[in-house]
């Protein structure tokens, strides 16, 4: 007898368990935030079809001039690209068992470096400044990484606890340059960078409507890839996973664990450091200063809803930014607060994280079917 | 009143994927030393669990004096004067051994006939008194984390007492116990059944059950094998019944053939974080060919011998020689390299990466070598390839071959898995720490015979194992620890197990 509850732990407890536990957790998530929306008086089909009206998933009823479904997608493409970038920095960091809370402070960072040395630089061309761009978030992600990876292997400091403490460090410090020296009067953040550093190209007219290229998400997946690869092919990324997996056994065998601990926290802030640059000369060409971006803490959700896999995290972080960069629409068109948002991709890291828990009871009922299984059959003999 | 004090009748037991228990049914007799002899999970602790109510059984019935007993907790089964001393001691280490005792059941007193408190001058003469009466030597007002091991589950047995318990079940008793230790328990085990009390022994060592127990159960993977009068049986016949097949009890073992020295320790001082020398000046040294045994009691420094020759731990103070060649200041890798290969004590928590496949654990010595890498990238064909052959070479046993996963295997594979690893690098050098520790005694057959077969092989063994047992059976040359000195080294044949004994208990001369 095959039931419902068999069913879904066999999916579970199968060869692509992780996948239907992503899927599962989606699912649930929509069942929960449903609920939550209908409690608010308002239908959650509605919301949910103008998250997707508003990512140019799907078309809205009308536009406005020189714009249209291509527009959004465009937009919603410039927002996924350091999203994914920084789910991937969290990927490298987890994997070999660290958990980089960091990534919001890395990506200011960076994006300040890279604000101050290049976007305000007029006289660059753009084939020398996006470049430049990308050379020095790849440098100061790294470097900011690395001192993290360093204060863990040699003062024995938790990772946690201190890329907390340098996040505030990094949004006062660079809050406080760009108030003193940086700032535009009129809004009260950052001047603009140049058009010729920034790293997604707007206004570019396709299919006769206005249209962002953004050169991030193309980094973004080449980066995706790369992490799997290195990940899954290369003795380096054995090594990590060793360390990331069980460390004494690491030491045990004689991996350098210092060494792989500062490499990995690099990697991850390297990640980070191009998800800064994307995000504030690609998505914005400003910084709002003092203040960390909601991004750096959703991809630890993404990265998880991903089951920590670079390529499953390109789903997941299609789906996370299809609430974050949707909520604008639908809280136009929903009439709820875009807040909702944030509320969604934190119900989501819940089940997400969920997960093993998920699978081992999935286990458990598909071992006590079998022996009932058995038991059944002896008594029938 | 019934023949039996506790008869269990049917029992069975399932949990998800495997029978625990199938259909057993035993009956104990007032005053007697029942035993329950079985490997590693076939099913002992089990049965005793649903006795002490730790577990209720799927379905057969319990009777205590002839009457059918429900427990749903171990308090019930404390009411029906049922008690267990665990394999692990449950024991509150800042606690004396007098609170230890009473916690629970403490007797009360009203101070200034008002306010409630712990009577603890009457607890503390009660179980001097108790501990009087069955010669169990302890004093009620030492606390635990003072008292060696032994001491511990004499507590053990007080709470028992002090509870009023008739019916008395002990979890692998001897596990942990000096020979000397073990005689004084069994005496007090022999006064406990002249008092008339009733003793379940769960054990998987027969000489124990030849000394005291008057009946024993032989069980085997889950089921009852047969229930056989001690005095009738020889150690052979357990032995067979609890196995299913002939066994071979001890390791045909050729005269040693000693090569080239291959490890010199010289004066070796090994601190722990509280610059404590848990190794102190340690010196000695094994040829090729030759099995070095460490005996002692857990915990008097020798796996931090063991961590400081492969590597894993820094010395304090002397040298460590490998065929010539000063190590001392090697990192892991090197040495491992130079000719060391290292099967730790814990094997889950170092041995191997739990989540990863049999294939990937099976190459972590190798993965960075050639055909194994090349450039930095994996080449996993060559993965495959080695571990397919490690696992019939080392009838590795489990669900999918090379893409199981470590942590879904049995103990015994896994161990299997690691030693295999090991000895497939030829080293000089072959460490073992606990190499046969919780495992059925196939494995350990099949683990014996690997050291056995190294030893013809000209590899230099460093055994390090608290069963002393295998350390009779193995070793050509002995030296003896305690706190972290090398009381004793003597070739094997020249002692016997009681003189081991006594120097792990730290008497200079024997």
């Amino acid at each position: 007898m095959k039931t419902k509850r068999h069913i879904l732990s066999s999916r579970l407890d199968g060869k692509y368990a992780s996948v239907w536990v992503s899927v599962l957790a989606v699912v649930l998530t929509l069942i929960t935030s449903g609920i939550i929306l209908l409690l608010m008086g308002k239908n959650p089909l509605t919301a949910f079809y103008s998250f997707l009206q508003g990512c140019g998933l799907a078309p809205k009823a009308n536009y406005g001039g020189g714009s249209g479904m291509l527009s959004d997608l465009s937009d919603f493409l410039n927002y996924l690209a350091p999203m994914l970038l920084a789910s991937l920095a969290f990927i490298v960091g987890f994997k070999a068992g660290l958990f980089n809370i960091g990534i919001a402070g890395q990506m200011l960072l960076s994006g300040f470096a890279a604000t101050v040395i290049v976007g305000y630089n007029r006289s660059l061309p753009a084939g020398l400044a996006k470049p430049l761009v990308a050379v020095i978030g790849i440098a100061v992600g790294g470097a900011a990484g690395a001192l993290v990876g360093f204060l863990k292997y040699r003062f024995n400091i938790h990772e946690v606890v201190s890329t907390i403490m340098i996040n505030y460090i990094i949004s006062y410090l660079t809050g406080f340059f760009i108030n003193n020296h940086f700032v535009d009067m009129l809004t009260r953040t950052s001047r603009i960078c140049s058009p010729e550093s920034r790293l997604t190209l707007t206004g570019v007219q396709i299919a006769g409507v206005n249209c962002k290229v953004p050169f991030g998400i193309v980094i973004a997946l080449i980066m995706a890839f790369a992490v799997q690869f290195i990940f899954e092919r290369t003795s380096f990324g054995f090594e990590l996973k060793a360390v990331g997996r069980n460390i004494k056994c690491a030491k045990y065998i004689g991996i350098g664990v210092g060494k792989s601990l500062v490499l990995s926290m690099t990697f991850s802030g390297v990640l980070a450091g191009l998800a800064g640059v994307t995000y504030y000369l690609g998505y914005t060409n400003t910084i709002i200063p003092k203040t960390l971006v909601g991004m750096g803490y959703d991809s630890i959700s993404v990265a998880l809803l991903g089951n920590a896999s670079p390529v499953g995290s390109i789903f997941a972080a299609f789906i996370v930014s299809i609430f974050q960069q949707g909520a604008n629409y639908m809280s136009s068109i929903a009439g709820v607060a875009k807040e909702i948002a944030s509320l969604i991709t934190g119900i989501l890291l819940l089940y997400a994280s969920c997960g093993t828990y998920m699978k081992m009871k999935a286990h458990s009922v598909i071992l006590r079917d079998a022996s009932r299984e058995e038991q059944r059959k002896e008594e029938e003999t | 009143m019934s023949e039996y004090i506790v008869e269990m009748r049917r029992i069975t037991k399932r949990f998800p994927g495997i029978v625990a228990n199938d259909d057993v049914s035993i009956g104990i007799r007032r005053g007697e030393v029942y035993a329950l002899l079985g490997e590693n999970g076939a099913g002992k602790s089990t049965l005793m669990s649903m006795l002490f109510g730790m577990y209720e059984p799927d379905a057969g019935e319990i009777l205590i004096d002839g009457e059918k007993v429900v427990f749903h907790s171990s308090n019930d089964a404390a009411a029906r004067n049922i008690g267990m001393v665990h394999q692990h001691f449950k024991l509150v280490d800042n606690y004396t051994i007098a609170e230890n005792i009473v916690l629970g059941i403490e007797p009360m007193t009203r101070k200034f006939g008002i306010f409630p408190c712990v009577d603890i001058k009457k607890a503390n003469e009660e179980i001097a008194e108790l501990s009087k009466r069955y010669g169990l030597e302890v004093n009620p007002l030492d606390r635990i984390e003072d008292v060696p091991v032994s001491v511990r589950q004499r507590v053990e047995i007080l709470k028992m007492l002090y509870r009023k318990a008739e019916i008395m079940i002990f979890d692998e008793p001897t596990a942990v116990l000096t020979p000397q230790e073990i005689d004084f328990l069994l005496g007090i085990i022999d006064g406990l059944r002249r008092d008339g009390k009733t003793i379940i022994l769960i054990t998987h060592k027969m000489e124990e059950i030849k000394r005291i127990a008057d009946r024993c159960a032989i069980l085997r993977h889950g089921r009852l094998i047969d229930v056989r009068n001690v005095a009738d049986t020889s150690i052979q016949e357990m032995a067979n019944m609890m196995v299913g097949r002939q066994v071979n009890m001890s390791q045909a073992k050729d005269e040693p053939v000693f090569r080239d020295e291959v490890l010199k320790v010289e004066h070796m001082t090994v601190k722990n974080e509280h610059h404590f020398d848990v190794v102190s000046d340690v010196s000695f040294s094994v040829r090729g060919g030759e099995i070095f045994a460490i005996a002692g009691v857990s915990g008097n420094g020798q796996t931090e011998i063991a961590d400081a020759i492969a590597g894993l731990i820094k010395i304090a103070e002397g040298r460590i020689v490998l065929s010539g060649r000063e190590i001392t200041a090697l990192p892991v890798r090197e040495r491992a390299e130079a000719g060391i290969s290292y099967i730790p004590e814990d094997r889950q928590g170092t041995g191997v990466v739990m989540d990863f496949t049999l294939r990937d654990n099976l190459a972590l010595r190798e993965y960075y070598k050639e055909p194994f890498s090349g450039k930095g990238i994996l080449h996993f064909e060559a993965f495959e390839k080695y571990a397919d052959e490690l696992i019939s070479k080392y009838d590795i046993r489990s669900a999918e071959e090379s893409k199981t996963i470590m942590r879904s295997m049995s103990g015994g594979n896994q161990q299997k898995a690691i030693v295999g690893r090991e000895i497939e690098e030829h080293a000089k050098l072959i460490i073992f720490v606990q190499p046969t520790r919780g495992l059925d005694i196939g494995a350990i057959e099949n683990i014996h015979r690997h050291i056995l077969a190294e030893r013809e092989r000209g590899a230099a063994i460093l055994l390090i194992s608290l069963e002393l047992d295998e350390i009779m059976a193995l070793a050509d040359t002995i030296g003896v620890i305690y706190s972290g000195q090398l009381l004793k080294i003597a070739p094997a044949s020249s002692l016997t197990s009681h003189d081991v004994g006594r120097y792990m208990m730290g008497v200079k001369e024997a």
